[in-house]
C-alpha cells in the first residue's frame, strides 16, 4: 500500500513537473542551500540471529546535514520539490543491556552509515507569489539508499568479530509543511518541516553468521535554507 | 552559471548515491581452501567474551556451576570464547567442513596473556546433532555443561582450549559421526588444532600465542579420541607435550566382549547405533541390513538415528531406541555344534545374577536385558560364539575374575564378525605402542558407563612397563584418597555420597559417570602444570 501511495504520489509530481515551467513566473527555476537537522524516530525489533542474546536493540543518532534542493514552479500555487541532504555519517546506537557477556554494549556507537535519500514534493503554497510570506505544504516519495556501511570497533566488539551491513534501499511517503519568506525577487528563505517514512532489514554478517532486526525510521527534519530563483 | 553549478551537484548526488561514496566494512575471510586444518573463516566469529569476575558471576549463577567454580577455582582469566569452522576429512578421505570451540584467555596477567600452553579437548558422547561446545551462550545446548567445564578447568586458568564438536556435529553435513573410529578422530582432532593456531593471531587478542606446549585430554568418547590423537601424532613425529585421557572405552574390543556377555553398561542403547553406523560406513561389514545386527522393532531407521536433533527422550518415548533394553530378556542359546563352546557361550548369553555379581552390579546388569530389545538375538549368539573361539584376553580375564596383567591382554587372533574386527582394529592396544611422553589416565572404578577395570586397567597392564617408569600414571578416584591426588579422590567420593543421599542410589547412579568429568579435567590440569 506504501508503495502504491509513493508511487501515485511520484507519478502526479513527475507528470506536473512534465507540464512546464508556470508561464506568468520569469523565474520558475529555485535552487536552495541550507541546513537539515535530522532527527531519525526509528524503531527497530531486537536483533535475532545466532549467538545472539535477547534484547540487544539499536536507535540512530541525530544528525545534521547540509540541505539542497532544486524546485520547479508549475502554476501559482504548484511547485514540485526535489530535496535531499548531503548524506550524513549517521551512527547507530546500542540500546539493552549495559554489557553482553563483559563487553560493553548500552549506548555504544555500532555502527554507521551514509544515506543517499532523495525525496520527490508535489508542493501547494498559499497566498500569491508576490506575497512575502507564502505557507506551504506537500507531498511526495521518499527513496533512501544506504552505503559505506561500517561497524565500529565497539560493534565489532560486540557482533564478535568484523562485520559487513545490509540495509537495503527504502522507498517510501513523505510530507512536508513549511513557510517561504521573499527577500526579493529571486531571494527568500525558507523553513519547513518534514517526514518520511523509511522501512528497511538490518542485516550483519559476522564471520558467517547473520543476525538481523526489522528498522522503521520516521525521519523528521527541520530544514533552514536560503533560496534563488531563476 | 547556475546550469553548471547545478549539474555538478547533482553530478555528485547521483555519484554517491548509484556508486557510492566510502566502502563498506567486510566480515571475515571465507577460506576456498578445503585442505586437512584449513580455517574456514578467519577470523573466527567471537561468540561471547567473559571477564575473570563475569564468568565466576556466570557460574555462581547456578548449584551446578557453583560447585564446578568450587573445583575448578576462582576464574584467573577471563575468556574468550570463539567458534571454529574447519576442514577435515571423513573415514574415505573426502574433505568435510566440521566446527569446534577456540577459547583463549584474557587479563593482563602473564598467566592470561603472551604464551600460553594449548590444551587440546575432545569431548564425550553426544546424542544430539546440534551439540556445539563453542556455544557458551546456550543454556539449552547440550554441550553448555561441557563448555563451562572446560572453559572453567583450562581456559580461565590461563590455557588456550581447542575443543573440535567432531564431523557429524553442529555444521557437519556428514550424516553420521565416526564414533571410536581411531584414524578420523585423531584427523578431527589434529585440523582443529592447525586450524586454531591459524586462527590466534587473528583473534581480538593477539598478544596471547602459542608457546609450544600442546596438552591432549579428554573424557568418555573423548577420553579415547584423546589417546587416538597422541597414538597418531607420535606416530607422526609431532610433539605432544603429555596427555591425561579419562574415562575412555580404549580397549574396544575387551569392552564389546564383555557387553555382548552381558555386562551392560549405562547407555550402551545408545552407544550401540553410533558405534554401528560409524563402522559400517568406515569398513562396510558390520551389516548387510541393520536387522542382521538389530531386532526387528527398532532396525528401521536405526543407521540413520544418531546423532539426533531430538533428545534421547523423545527418541526413548517414541519407541526408536530402547531405554537401556539392550537384549532380549529372554536369553537365547549357542549352537554351534561344539559342546564347550555352546556350553561356555550359554552360560555367557544368561543373564547376569547375584551370585556371582554383587547385587548392585547384577541390578546394574540386569537394565540390560529386557523386552523390546534392540540387538538380535542370532547376532549377540554370533559375536558371542565368535569372542570364545578368538578370545580377547583382556575381557576373558576380567569374566572370570582375574586380575590384568601384561600377559593375558592379548587383543583377538582373527575376530570373524565384523564388528569384533572393527573393535580390534581401534582397539588403543593396536599396533604395539605406548606414550613417549608423560599420561595420565583419570577414571573411577565404580563407572558403569565406562568400566574402568577392562579399559584403563587393560591400558595399564599394556603399558606396565611405562607405568613402573612413571611415564603413565593411573588415577582412580574411587580408591582409598592418597598421593597427589587425594583431595579430588575425597571430593569426588563426597560428592557421589551426597548425590546418592539426595537421589537415591538407583537415580545416582545414572549420573555418574557424568560427575567423574570435572574432578578428572582438574587432575589432568594439575598433571599437566608438573610438566616442565
Amino acid at each position: 500500500m506504501q508503495h502504491k501511495i509513493a508511487t501515485l504520489a511520484l507519478g502526479t509530481a513527475l507528470a506536473l513537473a512534465a507540464t512546464g515551467a508556470y508561464a506568468g513566473n520569469s523565474y520558475p527555476n529555485d535552487v536552495r542551500i541550507g541546513a537539515y537537522l535530522v532527527h531519525f524516530d526509528a524503531s527497530a525489533s531486537d536483533i535475532t540471529g545466532p549467538y545472539t542474546v535477547p534484547g540487544l536493540g539499536t536507535s540512530i543518532e541525530s544528525t545534521t546535514t547540509l540541505y539542497l534542493a532544486y524546485v520547479r514552479q508549475l502554476s501559482q500555487h504548484f511547485q514540485v520539490e526535489l530535496a535531499l541532504g548531503w548524506p550524513p555519517v549517521t551512527y547507530a546506537k546500542a540500546v539493552g543491556p549495559a554489557f553482553v557477556g563483559s563487553v560493553p554494549y548500552n549506548g555504544k556507537r555500532i555502527a554507521s552509515v551514509r544515506w543517499f535519500s532523495p525525496t520527490a514534493l508535489l508542493e501547494y503554497s498559499f497566498f500569491s507569489p508576490q506575497s512575502h510570506w507564502r505557507p506551504f505544504v506537500g507531498i511526495g516519495v521518499n527513496y533512501s539508499r544506504f552505503y559505506s556501511r561500517q561497524i565500529t570497533a565497539a560493534g565489532a566488539a560486540v557482533s564478535g568479530g568484523p562485520t559487513s551491513i545490509s540495509l537495503p534501499a527504502s522507498v517510501g511517503p513523505a510530507v512536508t509543511a513549511g513557510v517561504l519568506y521573499r527577500l526579493s525577487t529571486r531571494w527568500h528563505v525558507v523553513a519547513s518541516y518534514s517526514v518520511a517514512e523509511v522501512n528497511s532489514r538490518l542485516t550483519t554478517d559476522t564471520a558467517g553468521v547473520r543476525r538481523s532486526s526489522e528498522i522503521h525510521f520516521w525521519p523528521n527534519a527541520v530544514v533552514i535554507s536560503v533560496g534563488y530563483a531563476f | 552559471m547556475f546550469k553548471k553549478t547545478g549539474r555538478v551537484f547533482w553530478a555528485v548526488f547521483a555519484a554517491c548515491g548509484l556508486a557510492g561514496c566510502g566502502h563498506d566494512s567486510q566480515t571475515a575471510r571465507i577460506s576456498t581452501s578445503t585442505q586437512r586444518g584449513a580455517l574456514a573463516v578467519d577470523p573466527p566469529l567471537r561468540v561471547a567474551s567473559l571477564s575473570a569476575s563475569a564468568f565466576a558471576g556466570e557460574l555462581s549463577a547456578s548449584a551446578s556451576g557453583k560447585d564446578l567454580l568450587q573445583l575448578a577455582g576462582t576464574p584467573a582469566c577471563g575468556v574468550d570464547f570463539y567458534y571454529l569452522k574447519y576442514w577435515t576429512v571423513d573415514p574415505a578421505g573426502s574433505p568435510t567442513e566440521v566446527s569446534g570451540a577456540l577459547m583463549v584467555p584474557t587479563g593482563s596477567t602473564s598467566q592470561c596473556s603472551g604464551p600460553r600452553p594449548i590444551v587440546l579437548y575432545a569431548h564425550g558422547t553426544a546424542s544430539t546433532s546440534t551439540y556445539n561446545i563453542a556455544d557458551i551462550t546456550d543454556t539449552g545446548n547440550a554441550a553448555n555443561a561441557e563448555s563451562a567445564m572446560i572453559a572453567a578447568v583450562f581456559a580461565a586458568q590461563g590455557y588456550i582450549v581447542v575443543a573440535p564438536n567432531y564431523a557429524g556435529y553442529d555444521i557437519s553435513n556428514l550424516g553420521y559421526h565416526p564414533y571410536l573410529d581411531a584414524a578420523a578422530n585423531a584427523d578431527d582432532m589434529e585440523d582443529a588444532l592447525t586450524a586454531a593456531r591459524t586462527a590466534l593471531p587473528h583473534t581480538f587478542t593477539p598478544q596471547t600465542t602459542d608457546d609450544g606446549k600442546l596438552f591432549i585430554t579428554g573424557y568418555s568418547e573423548g577420553g579415547y579420541v584423546a589417546m587416538a590423537t597422541v597414538k597418531a601424532m607420535q606416530a607422526a613425529g609431532e610433539t605432544v607435550t603429555a596427555s591425561a585421557p579419562s574415562s575412555g572405552p580404549y580397549a574396544l574390543e575387551a569392552l564389546g566382549d564383555l557387553i555382548f556377555f552381558g555386562q551392560v553398561d549405562i547407555g550402551s542403547t545408545v552407544f550401540a547405533p553410533l558405534i554401528t553406523t560409524s563402522y559400517q560406513h568406515a569398513y562396510q561389514n558390520v551389516y548387510s541390513q541393520t536387522s542382521d545386527v538389530y531386532s526387528s522393532t527398532y532396525a528401521a531407521g536405526i543407521d540413520t538415528l544418531l546423532p539426533s536433533p531430538l533428545p534421547l527422550t523423545t527418541l526413548f518415548s517414541s519407541g526408536k531406541l530402547p531405554e537401556s533394553a539392550m537384549f532380549d530378556s529372554a536369553t537365547p542359546s549357542s549352537s554351534t555344534g561344539v559342546p564347550q563352546i555352546d556350553a561356555a557361550a550359554d552360560a555367557l548369553l544368561a543373564e547376569p545374577t547375584s551370585p556371582p555379581y554383587p547385587p548392585a552390579e547384577a541390578a546394574l546388569f540386569d537394565a540390560g536385558f529386557g523386552t523390546p530389545y534392540l540387538i538380535n538375538n542370532t547376532y549377540r549368539v554370533q559375536y558371542v560364539d565368535d569372542a570364545l573361539e578368538n578370545p580377547d584376553e583382556a575381557a576373558m580375564t576380567v569374566i572370570h575374575g582375574g586380575t590384568l596383567t601384561s600377559g593375558d591382554i592379548a587383543l583377538a587372533t582373527a575376530p570373524t564378525i565384523g564388528l569384533r574386527e572393527d573393535f580390534k582394529l581401534n582397539d588403543m592396544r593396536n599396533g604395539g605402542w605406548a606414550p613417549e611422553e608423560p599420561m595420565l589416565m583419570c577414571g573411577a572404578d565404580q563407572d558403569p558407563t565406562v568400566f574402568f577395570e577392562i579399559d584403563t586397567g587393560t591400558m595399564a597392564a599394556e603399558w606396565s612397563a611405562q607405568v613402573q617408569a612413571g611415564l603413565v600414571s593411573v588415577l582412580d578416584l574411587d580408591a582409598t584418597p592418597s598421593g597427589p591426588y587425594a583431595p579430588l579422590q575425597q571430593g569426588f567420593q563426597s560428592a557421589y555420597q551426597a548425590l546418592v543421599s539426595a537421589e537415591g542410589a538407583s537415580t545416582a547412579i545414572q549420573s555418574f559417570h557424568g560427575s567423574e568429568a570435572p574432578f578428572c579435567m582438574v587432575a589432568a590440569r594439575d598433571f599437566f602444570a608438573q610438566v616442565p
